[in-house]
């Protein structure tokens, strides 16, 4: 008992220190030292050793910047030791890696990168390094190991990056050819994505396998077609003999992946959405033109009130518009979609650019929340838009990132401001910015044919920050050439007569524009990568003002 | 020492602990809800006294937006008033030729609003994934209407990022760039 007494005496005691102890340590736990920081990890170069990078053994000489983000490589090293032509952009803030008959674009700061028609977002951004552009080992990897077949281990414990080769993938393919209709379609079937590069030539179209090797299917397949002379099929390339005159065009399809070649007898086609082939860049005028049907697939757009559906208009529009462009002008066009699927809006504009077009013209039809709008409008990039999000890009490389909000829902901490998103963004952002004076040029032209073509109610041009227009690399503008909303417009808009009242206005305005853009005293200068200041500010709502002085002739700005 | 000084001595401590973690929950919750305490527009302060308060809210009309006077009644924290002017909007406008930015059935999720000036609304609406289709004007009334009239009656919410059942957008209804922070665009307003 009287030990008893004695031990319950004691525990009070015994606890005394350590729960004395807890409260320095939660008053530390406070402190704010103890908060993370939320800015974004600050890239040093080698603070703890020396990186090493090593191909096939032997070490080369690669510049490594080490970071919270993860490694970030010397991409001019790297194409020293790998292959490959590295281009600065004319303002320097952007390169362009040639490799395997690919364009991969890359501009500092922008964790988002073309790589031809493709976009593909990185761990990180590319930055300025040690011996120039610094870019992630996802980069590489996406660059380099896809296209070229090399790999890459990062190897943290060691510092030391291994490249080596991957060993080749040998892929199935099964050929198949069918001539209907005046065409013929080429399709080539594979167990796997293979990595490849196109090739055209003059009556032959030739795909190269990149990093993966073909198994030539036995016997070879002997093709007898008025258009496709022979196909044949290599370890390493599969070649496509066209006959003369023969124009051809490709698309692949997924699940599983085939790459379709349609061979028509004649040049003029309207090339679907997708990679085009690269074509010769063209002198100073307007040569390709873009045509972006609004919405398609899940997305409808607008919905009248008798029930149609803007995305199926926009379609017609916009190929009726493409065959009357084609007909009447010197230009090739291509449509973003040219059926009912869905096409996101970054790939709109990747298409465009990526096809090196020197107009873009996405056709929408309006609605309005409110009764009786009725008129066509047509708007280009709001220069709010691309000022905002430069200045918060130029936030975020200040260190004053913080938080994005999808990752706040998670944490339960406050959302903050998605700077990082907007760093990602940035390269498209430019594309569009030096090319507001020739959009509202465009833009202006356009409505004013509609206007006095129609004698539709003047909505004027507007501005408005479209995600559509945002990645666009040339003049562009978005055309809404009617309420669906209103039942009078939505009625006329299924007249074709009436549609195509609205197609020869806006090939009238392109006509216009085209003539202006190519007139003597209005040469194209060549592209000098000096960004166009937006124009100032003017009221989105109110009918654009003329091009600032100074503004850039059409036709000889091109984002690199 | 006593048993009864012993007592005394471990109530104490146990009170001094309690009273750190006490601080330390709420000092966490602060800093997740918007800032350390004190840091000014976005702090995250308890719901003070009911008040009155005018605004004027911007409802749609045939072209662009027009505005209504309100006094609507809540605490006057910035937060607050945001959530009140976003529930008035949804609940419809009360003069003719004036129109709801959005169905019936859209609520008011989260509110949140930075020491910066951004202010987040999250829109929510049961068993509908996307925000109801539109043509280009459609979705600049809708998302302006909100934008507008949080931005330009709670001076401490300068940008409005929109989240739609709680995910942020590309695009609103396939046109505008929800991606970013939006400016308020008073050339929507028509007077």
């Amino acid at each position: 008992m009287v030990s008893s007494c004695a031990v319950t005496r004691r525990r009070p005691l015994a606890s005394l220190p350590l729960l004395l102890l807890l409260v320095p340590v939660l008053v530390i736990a406070q402190s704010p030292r103890a908060t993370a920081p939320t800015g974004p990890p600050l890239i040093g170069v080698g603070s703890t050793g020396s990186p090493t990078v090593t191909l096939d053994g032997h070490e080369v000489r690669v510049p490594v910047n080490l970071g919270p983000g993860g490694p970030l490589f010397g991409l001019k090293a790297m194409t020293d030791a790998l292959g490959g032509e590295l281009v600065a952009g004319e303002t320097g803030e952007s390169y362009t890696l040639k490799l395997g008959g690919k364009d991969v674009v890359v501009g500092l700061g922008s964790a988002v990168v073309t790589v031809g028609d493709s976009i593909v977002s990185l761990s990180q951004p590319p930055t300025r390094g040690e011996g120039g552009l610094a870019v992630p080992l996802d980069f590489l990897a996406k660059t380099y190991g896809d296209l070229s077949g090399y790999s890459f281990d990062w190897r943290p414990g060691e510092q030391r990056l291994v490249i080596g080769r991957r060993s080749a993938r040998e892929l199935p393919v099964a050929l198949d050819v069918v001539h209907l209709q005046g065409m013929t379609t080429v399709v080539l079937q594979f167990s796997d994505v293979p990595r490849y590069h196109l090739n055209q030539q003059p009556g032959r179209i030739e795909m190269q396998m990149l990093a993966d090797r073909l198994a030539v299917p036995s016997p070879p397949r002997k093709v007898e077609d008025p258009l496709v002379k022979a196909v044949d099929i290599a370890p390493e390339r599969v070649r496509i003999d066209l006959a003369p005159e023969a124009a051809v065009e490709s698309y692949t399809l997924e699940n599983p992946f085939r790459l379709v070649f349609d061979v028509h007898g004649q040049s003029t086609v309207v090339a679907p959405a997708g990679p085009a082939f690269p074509t010769p860049a063209p002198a100073s005028g307007i040569h390709t033109i873009v045509i972006d049907p609004g919405h398609g697939g899940t997305e409808t757009g607008a919905i009248g009130p008798g029930g149609i559906q803007e995305k199926g208009l926009t379609l017609l529009l916009a190929q009726a518009l493409a065959g009357r462009l084609q007909q009447k002008l010197p230009v090739r066009v291509v449509l973003t979609r040219s059926e009912d699927v869905n096409v996101p809006h970054d790939t709109r504009a990747a298409i465009a650019n990526q096809n090196k077009a020197d107009l873009f013209i996405s056709i929408h039809l309006n609605s309005s929340l409110g009764a009786g709008a009725h008129g066509a409008e047509t708007y280009f990039l709001s220069a709010q838009a691309t000022d905002t999000r430069a200045a918060s890009s130029a936030k975020s490389e200040n260190g004053e990132n913080a938080e994005s909000p999808e990752r706040a829902e998670k944490t339960g901490s406050a959302p903050a401001e998605p700077s990082q998103d907007d760093l990602r963004l940035m390269l498209w952002d430019l594309a569009q910015t030096r090319h507001l004076s020739e959009s509202q040029r465009l833009a202006n032209l356009i409505q004013g044919e509609l206007n006095e073509t129609l004698q539709l109610k003047d909505r004027g041009v507007k501005q408005a920050p479209f995600r559509v227009l945002m990645g666009a690399a040339m003049p562009a503008v978005l055309v809404e050439v009617g309420f669906i909303s209103n039942p009078e417009e939505e009625g006329k808009l299924q007249d074709a007569a009436y549609r195509a009242d609205l197609v020869e206005a806006l090939v009238r305005a392109v006509a216009r524009y085209k003539a202006q853009a190519e007139a003597p005293e209005n040469p194209s200068p060549p592209a000098t990568g000096a960004a166009q200041p937006a124009p100032a500010a003017a009221p989105p709502a109110a009918p654009a003002k003329p091009p600032a002085a100074g503004a850039r002739p059409p036709g000889g700005a091109r984002q690199p | 020492m006593s048993r009864r000084a012993a007592g005394i001595v471990l109530g104490a401590a146990l009170l001094l602990v309690a009273a750190g973690l006490a601080w330390w929950w709420a000092g966490g919750r602060l800093r997740r809800l918007g800032g350390s305490a004190g840091s000014g527009a976005g702090a995250a302060v308890p719901a003070g006294p009911q008040t009155t308060f005018a605004v004027d809210l911007y409802f749609p009309v045939e072209t662009g937006l027009r505005p209504e006077r309100r006094n609507l009644t809540g605490s006057d924290t910035p937060k607050d008033r945001i959530r009140k002017i976003v529930q008035a909007l949804l609940a419809g406008p009360g003069a003719a030729g004036l129109v709801r930015p959005l169905p019936p059935g859209v609520e008011v999720g989260a509110v949140e609003l930075t020491p910066e000036g951004v202010a987040y609304l999250d829109l929510r609406w049961a068993e509908h994934d996307d925000p109801p289709p539109g043509g280009s004007d459609a979705e600049m009334q809708a998302v302006y209407s909100l934008v507008d009239s949080i931005a330009l009656n709670v001076p401490e919410a300068r940008r409005v990022v929109l989240l739609w059942n709680g995910t942020q957008r590309v695009t609103f209804s396939g046109h505008l760039d929800t991606s970013r922070p939006l400016s308020p665009d008073r050339s929507l307003i028509a007077h």
